[in-house]
């Protein structure tokens, strides 16, 4: 090996302390960086692949009852690869003691022959036989049922039935049922007809022949398959055209890539500039090495190879250490959101792309962090290197902040000492300060960012007087179910209002792809899970709309533009935020045409109403429909105000009004409690939340090994002060003291520094994740508990960081310390 | 004359003021003369050597070296000939503690490239033998005494066959025997043709060069 290359190496073996951190703060960034980078490798690869594993449907024909004549006509269309015929059914779901459940039933002829949307079974029996159901596999929990069990089912028709659960499956394309609250359930054409139901499936599935994964193309096929369909006598209620070959979770899925992957990077960047700090520390250590091999003829880029190998040394060791670190992280974070997509995962492969990317950050990232240090040092004259006697280049007391601080008195001697030192290296307190405050950033924000949810989702509460929502599927009297929920204990009031599909006539508003509506007036969770981006061929795009009680006391709309509903109003009508975003060309005061049903009417929009996480809503006087549509006394949904509304409270209530409902003979389809709905909401906030907070705790760990290196390399490069400070009477304690109140004294100004910025970064990030994922901007509220926590998180982080030197330091003797070069 | 000094000045910019460290100094030393510059700290004598080796400039007036006029050269263009031209000594030895000795010797022949690699440590080993440390050549510099370092330093110095040896109080941190011994070998190189320049603040330097010049405040007093 030449002595330029021993140079090199054993350079880095005599420093070992530094070089170790330097290798554990770029393995730290690398990791981090290199985990977000695998996983979003993985997932895009996983989740795709997984996706189309089941051969999903290129559209969906929503039409009405299906004969097997059709279904061969349609797929006799050359532009069909296969089409097969399924329907969706709601109802009602019951295991045990348990409370009834939403479920989604999923009906299908012929199991054993699905060649679209595949199911993949996991346990128990496949396929179901008559009178049996699966449940999806993430389902279960929502149901409280096992395999074996036999549920009660109630449909929307009032029939009740057993069925037994026999198996459980994989349906790729749902999203959780946890965080919907929903149970999905399969079941043959014969066991809907055993539920009472009529036995016929409505969806047409279609794979298009060709290339499916254009849009075009498959909208021609749509089109086409359209007008066979509607030749044969069938009304088309309804085209559907996912995205093709796209999970209908991508989207979301990329948006928590983005912030992961931003995160990745900015730990990648804090770890530079603590590599930054050592090797400009170390390089002012070799200074009068660099001045002596000037000497004896090492020209400036002879020198600067010596230096820039050391860092590419560094550099392939972390890669190494980080590597394997990465393949864990990056493993762990894709089951984390595989689980939360629920989708499996086939293989953890990383591809060769990702380790070359990895690699070369690795290496890039030292070299970049030592090209200041060195070419600075090795630019110094033989003259000035040779001169160098280790310590700073820059007396304290030449500047101005000096001179204040030196100002300052009335305290005591080392304190003085200890909070002037802090000051001394300005470039290296700079970069300790950036990597300690963004930490404190980000864990206040954090908290800021989850408050803000949390008070967002208060305020969306707030405006919803009810606890419970009944749905009562076709539009009926209201009488009886008056008569039942006055009898049920604990109810405070009902209102019984009418909901209704509707869309807005082309020409009199704006026009965009639409979102499924809620029956149940939305929530966060349910538009989450429905970002899909189907659209609609008809070009229309429907929403909710909610004709509620005059004067209602169910709702106390937060209306940020124009006004609210009064008694008499009759065609007027309040759009949500999510509805006015969609249709920005609609202004408080215009007038709009709205199609529901088949009547077409004219509404004047009187206000807007503040509605966070929602999906497209409008509200509108029952007036309307009382004397217009002849509704008057009747209702398809009820809200109930309850006296308790805890879990255990509601169970009573809710069992006692479906006794009372069943003897009025009413029929509930669906029912929603504010709990369930919260449960929703809580579910998707927690895990943005932990996310957060891991960020935190990561960017914290790198600011605390920042400030461990900050410290350890002052005290090094002050040893012989020690020595002096020891020789002149300090005692051990007393060092120890000034390089702990020094640590401190940073800890306290990173503090400070983070306090002033965590406000405004909060309100930003709260908004750019409330906007990027639901849609809506956040009520933004300041966490003051954050920001106590994280004083005592700063202290002590500083007296953890500055122990260990101090202690070192202190422990030295006068002798050690004057000797030090 | 090897070397030839005119009319050099050196001043420095300090917080109070400009410092003048050599004033219109005018100095000359032969092939293989053994030159000694005595005078008080302060007075000026490592300034002179530094612009003789190209490590410092001068503020005004020339300096050739074996026909090259330093002052005017770039840094890597004087780090290049220094290499291959001056051979340095320090008072502090300045060896690198993470090479060996043998290594330390073998680096500025690494640096210039003017000996092939292969005869590199042949050549390091036998200047280590010509200055009787050949023993310690693959022990790290820490493990030396003082003397051991300062032959260590001296063999690193003829590495590259300079013809001029600077050497800055290259006695100042050893015994006086030992000192005594460096001081013989120095003499023997300028025997051999070197020509020898040191800084010392040795009283009987006399017996050992060819000459003494004497700097006071900057100026060459004789």
């Amino acid at each position: 090996m030449s002595p330029r290359w021993a140079k090199t190496v054993r350079d880095v073996w005599q420093e070992r302390a530094r070089s170790l951190m330097v290798v554990c703060a770029i393995a730290l960034g690398i990791a981090a960086f290199s985990s977000v980078l695998s996983t979003y490798a993985i997932i895009n690869r996983e989740l795709n692949q997984g996706y189309l594993a089941t051969n999903p449907a290129s559209f969906t024909l929503r039409t009405d009852a299906l004969d097997d004549a059709v279904i061969a006509l349609v797929r006799s269309n050359p532009g069909v690869q296969t089409a097969e015929p399924r329907r969706v059914v709601s109802g009602r779901m019951k295991a045990g003691p348990a409370n009834w459940r939403n479920v989604m039933f999923f009906v299908v002829n012929d199991y054993a022959a699905i060649q679209v949307s595949k199911l993949v079974p996991e346990t128990g029996a496949w396929p179901p036989a008559v009178g049996e159901v699966l449940i999806e596999r993430d389902a279960f929990q929502v149901a409280k049922a096992s395999v074996g069990d036999s549920v009660a089912i109630r449909m929307q028709n009032g029939i009740e039935k057993t069925l037994k659960v026999t198996g459980g499956v994989h349906d790729v394309g749902q999203a959780q049922a946890r965080m919907e609250n929903i149970v999905y359930a399969y079941i043959t054409l014969d066991t809907l007809a055993l539920l009472g139901e009529k036995p016929y499936l409505d969806q047409l599935k279609v794979v298009v022949s060709g290339d499916g994964l254009d849009r075009d193309h498959i909208g021609r096929v749509a089109d086409d398959v359209k007008k066979q369909l509607e030749a044969a006598g069938h009304l088309v209620r309804r085209v559907e055209i996912p995205d093709p070959g796209k999970h209908p979770h991508a989207d979301l899925m990329a948006m928590l890539l983005l912030a992961i992957s931003t995160f990745g990077l900015l730990v990648l960047a804090l770890s530079g500039v603590l590599v930054v700090n050592l090797l400009t520390a170390i390089m002012a250590s070799q200074v009068r090495q660099i001045g002596v091999m000037k000497a004896i003829g090492g020209s400036r880029r002879q020198i600067a190879q010596i230096y820039f190998g050391q860092a590419l040394l560094l550099g392939v060791l972390a890669t190494l250490v980080a590597l394997p670190l990465s393949l864990v992280g990056s493993r762990q974070l894709s089951l984390y959101l595989a689980r939360f997509l629920n989708f499996d995962m086939t293989s953890f492969a990383v591809p060769l792309w990702v380790y070359i990317l990895v690699g070369l950050i690795g290496l890039a990232t030292p070299l970049m962090a030592a090209a200041y240090p060195v070419l600075k040092g090795t630019g110094l004259s033989v003259a000035a290197a040779l001169a160098d006697f280790g310590v700073s280049d820059r007396g304290f007391g030449q500047g101005r902040l000096d001179r204040a601080l030196a100002s300052v008195g009335g305290v005591a001697r080392p304190l003085l000492l200890a909070v002037r030192n802090s000051f001394r290296q300005r470039v290296r307190l700079a970069l300790t300060l950036t990597t300690l405050s963004i930490a404190g950033l980000f864990f206040m924000a954090a908290l800021n960012v989850r408050a803000s949810m949390m008070n967002t989702i208060d305020h969306l509460f707030a405006s919803k007087l009810f606890d419970l929502t009944l749905g009562l599927g076709a539009l009926g009297p209201y009488e009886p179910v008056e008569r039942a929920i006055a009898r049920t204990p604990g109810t405070v009031r009902a209102e019984g209002w009418i909901a209704s599909d509707a869309s807005i006539v082309s020409g009199s508003g704006s026009v965009t792809p639409a979102a499924e509506s809620n029956p149940h007036g939305g929530t966060a969770a349910s538009a989450l899970s429905h970002s899909g981006g189907s659209s609609p061929a008809s070009g229309e795009s429907r929403f909710s709309v909610l004709g509620v009680t005059p004067k209602t006391r169910m709702l106390d709309l937060d209306i940020g533009e124009g006004r609210d509903l009064l008694p008499d109003d009759v065609d007027a009508i309040i759009f949500n935020t999510a509805l006015a975003a969609r249709n920005p060309g609609i202004k408080v005061g215009q007038s709009v045409i709205l199609r529901m049903g088949p009547a077409e009417a004219s509404w004047k929009v009187i206000g807007i109403a503040r509605e966070a996480f929602s999906p497209p809503t409008a509200y509108v006087s029952r007036n309307y429909f009382d004397r217009v549509g002849g509704h008057a006394g009747a209702a398809n949904t009820v809200r109930i105000a309850m006296e308790r509304s805890d879990e255990a409270s509601m169970a009573t209530f809710k069992a006692a009004l479906d006794r009372n409902l069943d003897t009025e003979g009413v029929k509930v389809t669906g029912s929603l409690t504010k709990l369930d709905s919260r449960y929703g909401f809580d579910q998707h906030m927690l895990m943005i939340y932990i996310f957060l907070v891991v960020m935190s705790v990561i960017i914290g760990s790198v600011g605390g090994l920042g400030l461990m290196t900050t410290m350890s390399l002052n005290v090094l490069e002050r040893r012989r002060e020690m020595g002096v400070l020891r020789a002149v009477g300090a005692s051990s304690r007393m060092v120890w003291m000034i390089i702990v109140t020094e640590g401190v004294t940073v800890g306290l100004l990173s503090f400070v520094v983070a306090a002033l910025l965590a406000w405004p970064l909060s309100r930003g990030l709260g908004n750019f994740i409330g906007s990027a994922l639901f849609g809506s901007s956040l009520a933004n509220v300041f966490e003051v508990r954050g920001l106590v926590i994280w004083l005592a998180v700063s202290i002590g982080l500083s007296l953890i960081a500055s122990f260990i030197p101090a202690w070192n330091a202190s422990r030295s003797s006068v002798r050690e310390a004057l000797g030090f070069e | 004359m090897l070397i030839e000094v005119k009319a050099v000045t050196k001043a420095y910019r300090t917080p109070a003021g400009s410092f003048v460290a050599l004033r219109d100094v005018d100095f000359a030393a032969n092939k293989g003369e053994f030159v000694a510059l005595v005078g008080k700290s302060g007075s000026g004598k490592s300034t002179l050597l530094n612009m003789l080796g190209g490590i410092d400039r001068p503020t005004a007036g020339s300096v050739v070296v074996d026909g090259t006029a330093i002052e005017a050269m770039g840094e890597n263009a004087l780090a290049l000939w220094r290499g291959r031209k001056v051979g340095l000594v320090f008072q502090f030895f300045q060896l690198l503690p993470t090479l060996t000795v043998v290594e330390n010797v073998m680096l500025p022949m690494d640096f210039s490239g003017s000996i092939p690699p292969a005869e590199r440590r042949p050549r390091a080993l036998s200047l280590l033998d010509q200055v009787g440390v050949s023993s310690q050549a693959d022990k790290l510099p820490s493990s030396l005494s003082g003397g051991q370092a300062q032959r260590v330093a001296i063999a690193r110095s003829l590495a590259n066959r300079p013809a001029v040896i600077l050497a800055d109080e290259p006695t100042g941190n050893l015994d006086s025997a030992t000192a005594g011994s460096v001081l013989e070998l120095l003499r023997g190189l300028a025997n051999e043709g070197a020509t020898v320049v040191i800084a010392t603040h040795e009283r009987d330097i006399g017996s050992v060069v060819d000459r003494k010049v004497e700097i006071v405040d900057g100026v060459v007093a004789r």
